[in-house]
């Protein structure tokens, strides 16, 4: 199978029909993904904030805490996010800016994982006016940089509809 | 009217709607500032609802500068996209939903603020969160809601400028 019949297996999924047929389903999604996307930030802030040296009157047990809003923000906009490519695999596929937010979700991930792996059991015991190390303040301000470009480049993502690279 | 027409015809305003980069940049700072007012407000409500009970109300203060920097940067962006559309974004039901529902949601922020007055430092352990608070928190959790999407029905519903 090529790239090609891979897209076009895609488009011709019932949901990739589903979504093209309905007035009412991409607009849906949309809405969602906006609403995901407030939740994932507004959880992500408190949590790479504290880590960072913000917010220090929370102690780093309660600020990941609120790290469920993060999650439930993500699989919203995963779900959705599917349902926009379905719809549209041609388009979305070589466009630069969706490469560049794949690519960049990817790297949040990655370091989110490494952070869980590596740092979160150490963390969780910093109390109020406790200081993160330094490898936590790097994974926190990665972290927050990666989730700023992801929502740029899906923001940007129409404006290069048709284009295959940034230049 | 005609101050409207004016706009429409400056070449900012033609420039907005012609360029290939004035409305995604434009949007851009409006996203980002919707995440930080949203987020942040979403956030502070789940914890008047009950949400992370250790962490104190003052423990957010930090967070409300950044959400009232997003508010400004989505004020200053929203003007810019209406100046992009000075005659046909008036006339469009969407548009004048959402700003009834901004309103509103910063009524629900101000009552909020209201039935929280002088328990900022009460320690977490002992912070006992009053009706209203969670009934304000509520309402601005759903006036939000609905502004995201009447603001996401603008694009679909923008009528032609009125003869």
């Amino acid at each position: 199978m090529t790239e090609a019949d891979i897209l076009h297996w895609i488009r011709d999924t019932s949901l990739g029909v589903a979504v093209r047929q309905s007035r009412w389903m991409f607009a849906t999604g949309e809405t969602l993904h906006f609403l995901g996307l407030s939740l994932l930030v507004g959880g992500i802030l408190i949590v790479d904030l504290r880590i960072l040296g913000f917010l220090r009157h929370i102690s780093m047990r309660s600020a990941l805490s609120f790290l469920p809003f993060v999650i439930v923000g993500f699989v919203i906009n995963m779900l959705t996010g599917i349902l926009f490519f379905a719809a549209d695999p041609m388009m979305y596929w070589p466009n630069p800016a969706f490469k560049l937010k794949m690519f960049l979700i990817l790297l949040a991930g990655i370091n989110a994982l490494v952070f869980t792996l590596v740092e979160h059991r150490h963390a969780l015991p910093l109390g109020e006016d406790d200081q993160a190390t330094t490898f936590m303040k790097v994974s926190a301000g990665l972290s927050l940089s990666f989730w700023l470009l992801v929502l740029l480049l899906g923001r940007l993502l129409p404006a290069f509809e048709g284009s295959t690279s940034f230049l | 009217m005609e101050f409207l027409t004016w706009l429409e015809h400056t070449e900012f305003s033609t420039w907005m709607r012609e360029s290939d980069w004035g409305h995604p940049i434009v949007l851009c700072f409006h996203a980002v500032g919707m995440a930080l007012v949203v987020g942040i407000s979403f956030m502070f409500s789940a914890r008047v609802l009950g949400y992370a009970k250790s962490v104190s109300l003052a423990a957010f203060d930090q967070l409300f500068g950044l959400a009232w920097f997003g508010f400004a940067m989505n004020a200053a962006s929203g003007i810019v996209l209406l100046m992009a559309e000075p005659r046909r974004m008036p006339v469009t039901p969407a548009f004048l939903i959402k700003m009834i529902l901004i309103v509103f949601a910063g009524l629900s922020v101000w009552a909020l603020s209201r039935a929280l007055e002088g328990m900022e430092r009460v320690p977490a352990g002992e912070l006992k969160v009053p009706t209203g608070a969670k009934v304000s928190a509520v309402a601005s959790i759903v006036f939000w809601c609905g502004a995201i999407v009447a603001g996401r029905l603008i694009g679909y519903t923008i009528g032609p400028p009125p003869v």
